[in-house]
């Protein structure tokens, strides 16, 4: 399925990118986005990372033209959502899967969409192929399960054939397959050329499929950096000695220029040196250790260090 | 096709492909028509201007052609004077003088120079108003008719030897001219909410004419309203033509003149459309407000981000569903209980007569502008019940207080309100009309195209 996209659109550099630079929005007293830049460009999947409430949807919000910035601003190739002639067909966007009347028949739901935007009728079929819904297209909607809405509301966002696409939290309650499924074609869009943001919550569902992160909090960017720097820049070298001379070794691994902290009994741990040299100068020195790990931080564990102080319960309503 | 183009197909997909609201349309001419059938198929009151079998001619609607017609027959040119010395003042609108008309027949062609208790002297033909003079109450005045060729003319004196000229009228061929006399019945209207009951009877008019040239002996008295002598209140027969003296007295009843009080089976029939509007409302509300209760108008901002010509494309949408639905709906209501009309009181309602038509073109598009107005309040609430009950309030509400208040407020109540335009279904003036059909039209449009420029604005400025 994913990999029968047929796009013949051959999104070039510069007029499908996504820019948003110093964007701000205020909803009352609560700053929802605070300057935020960050660049999403053609080629591969960006992900867009924060706890509930950082301001991922209101950015998203943003630069659909939906809402008005109070500041800075946000580009979709290079000009304004608002000012696209056809926007779907620059800008495809999956916010919410479950916005369909319940009534109407998927592909009605896609058919007015298609008016809307000038698309020939024919495209309606197509997406519904592309995301498997062909042999249900003619069902009410309000008959469909979550991943089969799911799979509507990215049909949706396909219509326009776009070279750029968001997707709110595309995964949101959807089971194992349905995950995979959308992960192998959030890649085949981002192979194919096309700038691919996704949304979400939780850093586990972007792990294995985005290649660059943004990660904001409070609505202000925390990190705009590729997968692979994130790792381990959250790892930092940190080595777990487990040891039952912890005084001795301490001393000497602090002599040697590592930085220390004792841990739980009988654990020390060392930062600023390799493995090997802390395994070297504790054998020279003759102090018995029974352990020695090396600490690789999960994307999950980096994540929650940088957002630890910028999670933000307080929903927007 | 152009970009607004693509938003109308849109937009009337999204109408289209909601099986429930197209079955709520479809209620609504269902509604519509059902009430026609149920209220032509009960007991009606005879219409006014008497009944006569089926082919006879009438009075155009909403005329009577009553009162009493001594009368002789006028070849070609000809003239009769008249002096009206009484006159009883049974209504203000009382009437007693002379006439010319092309035959017996009700609604026949005619002129007639009559004097009034209070609105003076006046000529009139074929039921409408010619001119009008004051007259000296109390005092004896003369009154003039004359044909020459095909012109009629009408005079009036004071003195019998300076004339004065009301105005002109064509009537050529054989014609009937005499003397006339005519009143209004005594009305009583009794109004409580949400009913009217009308009690009337026939006033007797009576005059006396002197100076009559030429005399009128041997002259054809064609009494009231089916031939000579006709019953007054008590029952009695009254006589309807004496002369004595070189004196005239002449008694009658029924008018000639608009029918205030007249059945209008025209906008009896479409009255339905008051039910069926209920569906309609409801549907244009939900259209909107579905939207934004569900997250779709994110979707539809999204791929449309010029809001306003979303909004201009459904008004246009909407707009013409309604005036479909309304089209539809009141064709088939007069076409359905016609045959049962004609049965119950002999008379047709024929979809050829101008004002018939002028009755279901406007309730077309009566439910065309309830439809736009509907979906403008609901674009400005974003809210169902709020939208919903505006749209009632505005529409429904007047006319349930209206009935219950003193007939001059509830015609401010009529006029002020979105549910004016409901008077657009009238197919003539009755004594509670408070607007004619194009202004009551208009001041829905206006409430529509207000409210409407008000949710533009709300949805361009505000956030989605």
């Amino acid at each position: 399925m994913a990999e029968s996209t047929g796009s013949t659109a051959t999104p070039n550099g510069s007029s499908s990118t996504i820019e948003v630079r110093g964007l701000r929005k205020r909803y009352g007293a609560a700053l929802a986005v605070d300057d935020l830049t960050f660049t999403v460009p053609p080629g591969r999947v960006t992900g867009f990372v924060g706890p509930n409430g950082a301001g991922k949807s209101t950015t998203l919000r943003l630069i659909l033209g939906l809402d008005r910035p109070d500041g800075g601003t946000a580009l979709v190739g290079g000009r304004p959502y608002r000012s696209l002639r056809r926007p779907i067909t620059h800008l495809g966007a999956m916010l919410d899967a479950s916005a369909v009347h319940p009534s109407r028949k998927a592909s009605d739901h896609l058919l007015w969409m298609a008016h809307a935007a000038g698309l020939k009728k024919a495209r309606v079929a197509e997406v519904l192929e592309q995301v498997g819904l062909s042999s249900v297209g003619r069902r009410a909607v309000g008959g469909y399960s979550l991943g089969m809405r799911q799979r509507l509301g990215i049909a949706a966002a396909l219509l326009g054939d776009p070279p750029m696409l968001i997707f709110d939290e595309p995964v949101n309650g959807l089971d194992p397959d349905g995950v995979r499924w959308i992960r192998i074609l959030l890649r085949s869009l981002a192979a194919e050329g096309r700038a691919v943001l996704v949304s979400s919550h939780l850093m586990s569902e972007l792990e294995d499929t985005a290649d660059h992160l943004v990660v904001i909090g409070r609505g202000r960017l925390i990190a705009d950096t590729d997968v692979r720097s994130l790792l381990a820049a959250a790892s930092d070298d940190r080595v777990v000695v487990r040891t039952t001379h912890r005084q001795e070794a301490m001393t000497s691994l602090s002599r040697a220029g590592a930085t220390v902290a004792a841990g739980e009994s009988g654990q020390v741990t060392v930062a600023g040196l390799p493995a090997e040299r802390i395994a070297a100068l504790l054998t020279s020195d003759g102090i018995p250790f029974t352990g020695l790990n090396e600490h690789r931080a999960s994307l999950e564990e980096a994540y929650m260090d940088l957002t630890r102080d910028a999670v933000d319960y307080r929903e927007r309503t | 096709m152009s970009e607004f183009g693509w938003l109308i197909r849109a937009e009337w997909t999204k109408l289209r492909s909601v099986p429930r609201w197209m079955m709520a349309l479809g209620a609504a001419i269902g509604l519509t028509v059902l009430v026609a059938l149920l209220t032509s198929a009960g007991a009606g009151s005879e219409a006014t201007g008497g009944s006569g079998p089926d082919d006879s001619p009438r009075p155009p609607r909403g005329f009577q052609d009553g009162g009493s017609f001594t009368y002789k027959a006028l070849p070609a040119d000809g003239t009769l004077i008249a002096r009206v010395v009484s006159q009883k003042d049974t209504s203000p609108w009382a009437k007693a003088g002379l006439m010319i008309r092309a035959s017996q027949d009700r609604g026949a062609a005619h002129a007639t120079v009559v004097l009034t208790p209070g609105h003076g002297v006046r000529m009139e033909a074929d039921f409408k108003d010619r001119a009008s003079t004051a007259a000296t109450p109390g005092k004896p005045t003369w009154l003039k008719l004359t044909r020459t060729g095909p012109t009629v003319t009408g005079y009036t004196s004071q003195d019998g030897t300076t004339w004065r000229k009301l105005s002109t009228y064509r009537l050529s061929g054989p014609a009937l001219l005499g003397l006339f006399v005519a009143s209004p019945d005594q009305t009583k209207v009794i109004r409580q909410f949400g009913s009217e009951s009308i009690d009337s009877f026939p006033a007797i008019a009576n005059a006396v004419f002197d100076n009559v040239t030429p005399e009128p002996v041997g002259w054809t008295d064609s009494g009231a309203p089916e031939g000579p002598g006709a019953e007054g209140p008590d029952g009695a027969e009254i006589t309807t033509f004496a002369w004595s003296d070189g004196k005239a007295t002449m008694n009658g009843v029924n008018d000639l003149g608009p029918d205030l009080y007249g059945d209008d089976i025209t906008r009896t029939t479409l009255t339905g459309i008051l039910l069926g509007l209920i569906a309609v409302i409801a549907v244009a509300v939900l259209f909107v407000t579905t939207e934004y209760r569900k997250g779709m108008a994110l979707t539809t901002y999204t791929i449309s981000p010029r809001r306003g010509r979303v909004l201009a494309a459904r008004t246009l949408v909407l707009g013409a569903t309604g005036f479909v639905i309304g089209l539809v709906a009141s064709v088939a209501a007069l076409l359905l209980s016609a045959p049962l009309i004609r049965a119950d009181k002999r008379r047709d309602i024929s979809l050829t007569d101008p004002t018939v038509l002028r009755a279901v073109l406007c309730t077309a598009l009566l439910v065309s502008l309830v439809m736009i107005f509907s979906l403008a309040l609901a674009t400005l609430f974003r809210n169902t019940a709020a939208a919903v009950g505006t749209a009632l309030v505005g529409l429904l509400l007047p006319q349930i207080i209206a009935t219950g208040l003193p007939l001059s407020a509830a015609r401010w109540l009529t006029r002020l309100t979105p549910s004016a335009a409901f008077e657009a279904q009238q197919t003539f003036r009755h004594y509670d009309t408070a607007l004619s059909p194009w202004p009551a039209l208009a001041v829905l449009f206006l409430y529509a195209a207000l409210t409407l420029a008000l949710a533009s604005r709300t949805l361009t400025t505000r956030d989605a």
